[in-house]
C-alpha cells in the first residue's frame, strides 16, 4: 500500500460520521492507537487526549453496565459485537454509544487489534425513551379511564337501585333490556321472567294494559318525553295499582338511540292517603258546620225577635258575633274546597247564569255583613255566562271580602262588568293597602300569605287559590293589577254564554 | 190544630238544628213535626202527610238521599216538596237530580229558611 493510498484512506475515515478507533491488543491494557475526527467530535476529547488510553475511559464512573460483560464475552470468542453502552463526553454529558467491535486476527490466530466503530444514538434513544414513556402513560390512562368507567357504571347502577321508583329500559320494540330491583319487588316478578320479554307480555300478559300501550305506541312517538302519565290497572296477583309514569325515548345518536326509559311510581298508597285525607276533611268540616249552623240560627233568632228591645251596644255585639260566625264558616268551607280542588274532585254544575243577579246577590250579602263599606257596581248590560253559579258567587264573595279586608282606610269598593271580545270581564277594585309587584304572582298559591300583612289580617291563604282554580275550570282567567299603598284590582273573565257552543 | 196550619216535617240527626229550625218556623204559624232518627222518617211522612219536608242530606244509617228516593218513588207522598240541607255547597246538583225541590246550604240563613218554605207552599 503506498502512502498516497494510506492518506486517502485516512481522509475517508476522517470524513465518516461514525467515530472509529483502533486499539493494539499486543500492548499492555489494549490502548487506543488510532481515532478519527468523528471520534473526537463525539467524545469532545482531542486526539492527544485519546491515544494511549483504554476505551473504558469513556465510561467515566458508570462502570457496572451489563453491556461490558457482553462485549467481554464476544471478545473472548473472537466475535464481532454490537452493543449500546452509556458513555460520557469530556464535559460529563451522557451519550448512548452504539458500538461495533471487531477483532483483527493474525495468521497465528492472535488478536492483534480491535477496531471500534461508534455512533452517538442519544437522540434516537431519547425518542425511544419518550415513546416508551408515552406508551406507558397512555396505558396508565386507559387503565385509569377503564377504572373510572367501571366506577361510573357502579355509581349509576347504585343510583338506579336506590331510587324509590321502578325503572325499566326497553328497546324500540318494547323488549325489557333491564329493570331495577324496585320493579321486581313492587310488581313481584323475577328478573328471569322479565329481561328480554316484551313489556306487554310480562306475567302472562298481566302488563297488557291498554293505557300503557297507547302511551308507548301513540303518545310517546310525538310527545317525548311524557311526564306524570297516570295509569290504573288491576294486577291478578298484587291487586289494583295506581301508577304514575314518566317515559323518555332516547334521541341522541349512538348505540342507545331509540331506547325507552320508563319510570313507574307506585302511587297506590299515596292516592289512598289522599282519599282518606279528603274524607277526613269533609267529615271534619261537616262536623264543624253542625254547631256553627246552630249558633248562626240562634243568633239570627235573637236578632229577629228582640231587635226592638236591643240597646245599640247589645246589637253591636250581636252583629260582631254574626260577622265572626261568617268568617269561621268561610274558613271551614275553604278547607273542604282546597282538599277537593287539589285532587281534582271539584264538580261544576254549569248552567246559564245571569251575572248581574249573581253579583247583586254578593253585593247585598257583603254590605249586610259589613255596613261600613259601599260597593259601587257598574254594569252596562245584562250578561249571561255558562257557569256553576255557586262557584262564581264564591269567587265574587272572595274578591269582595278581600277588598273589604285589605282596605280598612277606604270605604269604597268598585265592581265593573264589561264585555271584552267573547268574554265578560269582572273587575273588583279597592283603594286599600295594595300588593307589591313581587307578590302579585304568588298570592294565587295555596296557603300563601303576604308576610307583612299576615299579623294584621287573619286568614289561611286559600281563598284566591280556590278562586283561581274555579275560574280556570270555567276556561277564564283571574289576575291582579296592584300598586302598593294605592289599592288592588282583581279581574276575572268568563266566556260569554252561547247556546250552540256550551250546552253539549 | 186546624188544617189551615201548614204541616212541616223536619228530619236532622242533630237535635240542636231541629230546635233552631223549630224556633224559626213555629212563630211563622206552621205546625212542626221533628224527627232526629232518619230510619223513622218515611213512616212518619206517610202517617203525617206533611205539606213540606225539610231533610238533612248527611245522616247516619239512612242518608237524606235514601229518604228522598223513597219519597219520590212512593205515589202517596211523592209530590210533597222537599227542601234539603247540606253543609257542602257542591251537593246541590246531585240533590236536585235526586228530586230535591230546594237546596239550602248550612249554616243557613233564617230568611232563606222562611222564604223557601213559603215558596214551596205556594206551588
Amino acid at each position: 500500500m503506498n502512502n498516497e493510498n494510506i492518506n486517502l484512506y485516512k481522509q475517508a475515515l476522517d470524513s465518516s460520521n461514525s467515530g472509529i478507533v483502533i486499539t493494539d491488543n499486543l500492548l499492555e491494557d489494549n490502548p487506543i492507537i488510532y481515532c478519527n475526527k468523528a471520534f473526537e467530535n463525539i467524545t469532545g476529547y482531542t486526539r492527544e487526549e485519546i491515544i494511549g488510553r483504554n476505551c473504558r475511559f469513556l465510561q467515566g464512573e458508570d462502570r457496572n453496565q451489563d453491556e461490558r460483560k457482553e462485549i467481554r464475552t464476544h471478545i473472548d470468542k473472537l466475535q464481532e459485537s454490537r452493543t449500546v453502552i452509556r458513555n460520557y463526553k469530556k464535559n460529563g454529558e451522557l451519550f448512548y454509544n452504539e458500538l461495533f467491535i471487531s477483532p483483527v486476527v493474525d495468521d497465528q490466530g492472535n488478536v492483534t487489534n480491535f477496531i471500534g466503530v461508534q455512533n452517538d444514538i442519544t437522540s434516537e434513544k431519547t425518542i425511544q425513551h419518550e415513546l416508551r414513556q408515552e406508551k406507558a402513560s397512555v396505558e396508565n390512562k386507559i387503565i385509569e379511564r377503564t377504572k373510572n368507567l367501571h366506577e361510573n357504571e357502579m355509581f349509576l347502577s347504585s343510583i338506579i337501585e336506590t331510587v324509590r321508583e321502578s325503572l325499566l329500559v326497553l328497546d324500540n320494540e318494547f323488549h325489557v333490556i333491564s329493570a331495577n330491583n324496585h320493579f321486581f319487588k313492587t310488581f313481584k316478578v323475577s328478573s328471569e321472567d322479565t329481561i328480554g320479554k316484551i313489556l306487554f307480555e310480562l306475567g302472562n300478559h298481566q302488563w297488557d294494559i291498554p293505557q300503557l300501550k297507547s302511551l308507548l305506541h301513540e303518545i310517546l312517538p310525538t310527545n317525548n318525553p311524557i311526564i306524570d302519565f297516570e295509569v290504573e290497572h288491576s294486577f291478578p296477583n298484587i291487586g289494583k295499582k295506581t301508577m304514575v309514569l314518566n317515559a323518555y325515548r332516547i334521541e341522541f345518536e349512538g348505540s342507545y338511540k331509540d331506547r325507552i326509559l320508563l319510570a313507574i311510581e307506585d302511587a297506590t298508597d299515596r292516592k289512598e292517603i289522599e282519599r282518606r285525607k279528603d274524607d277526613f276533611l269533609s267529615i271534619a268540616s261537616h262536623e264543624l258546620k253542625t254547631p256553627l249552623t246552630t249558633i248562626k240560627g240562634l243568633i239570627q233568632i235573637l236578632q229577629r225577635f228582640s231587635r226592638d228591645n236591643m240597646t245599640e251596644k247589645y246589637s253591636n255585639v250581636v252583629d260582631k258575633i254574626v260577622l265572626h260566625v261568617e268568617r269561621l264558616n268561610k274558613l271551614i268551607t275553604d278547607l273542604l274546597d282546597t282538599s277537593k280542588i287539589q285532587t281534582g274532585n271539584i264538580e261544576s254544575h254549569k248552567e246559564p247564569v245571569d251575572l248581574r243577579t249573581a253579583i247583586e246577590y254578593c253585593v247585598e250579602n257583603m254590605t249586610a255583613v259589613d255596613r261600613s263599606k259601599r260597593i259601587d257596581l257598574k254594569i252596562d248590560n245584562d250578561y249571561t255566562v255558562y257557569a256553576d253559579e255557586l262557584q262564581i258567587v264564591q269567587v265574587i264573595n272572595n274578591l269582595l271580602s278581600n277588598a273589604f279586608k285589605y282596605s280598612s282606610k277606604s270605604n269604597m269598593v268598585e265592581i265593573t262588568v264589561s264585555k271584552v271580545s267573547n268574554f265578560i270581564r269582572v273587575s273588583v277594585r279597592d283603594f286599600g293597602i295594595g300588593i307589591s309587584f313581587d307578590e302579585t304572582s304568588k298570592i294565587f298559591d295555596r296557603f300563601y300569605r303576604i308576610s307583612s300583612t299576615q299579623k294584621n289580617y287573619p286568614g289561611m291563604g286559600i281563598g284566591l287559590y280556590i278562586s283561581k282554580k274555579i275560574i280556570d275550570n270555567h276556561h277564564g282567567a283571574l289576575w291582579v293589577e296592584s300598586v302598593l299603598g294605592e289599592g288592588s284590582q282583581f279581574n276575572f273573565t268568563l266566556p260569554i254564554y252561547t247556546k250552540t257552543n256550551d250546552e253539549k | 190544630m186546624t188544617r189551615n196550619n201548614p204541616k212541616i216535617f223536619l228530619c236532622d240527626d242533630e237535635q240542636s238544628i231541629l230546635d233552631v229550625l223549630e224556633m224559626i218556623l213555629e212563630p211563622e204559624g206552621y205546625e212542626i213535626i221533628a224527627e232526629s232518627d232518619s230510619t223513622k222518617a218515611i213512616q212518619k211522612i206517610i202517617n203525617e202527610k206533611p205539606d213540606v219536608i225539610m231533610l238533612d242530606l248527611w245522616m247516619p244509617v239512612l242518608s237524606g238521599y235514601s229518604i228522598l228516593e223513597s219519597i219520590r218513588s212512593n205515589p202517596d207522598i211523592g209530590d210533597i216538596p222537599v227542601i234539603v240541607l247540606s253543609a257542602s255547597m257542591h251537593e246541590e246538583g246531585m240533590a236536585r237530580k235526586a228530586g230535591a225541590t230546594k237546596f239550602i246550604q248550612k249554616p243557613f240563613d233564617l230568611n232563606d229558611i222562611i222564604i223557601s218554605v213559603n215558596s214551596c207552599l205556594e206551588i
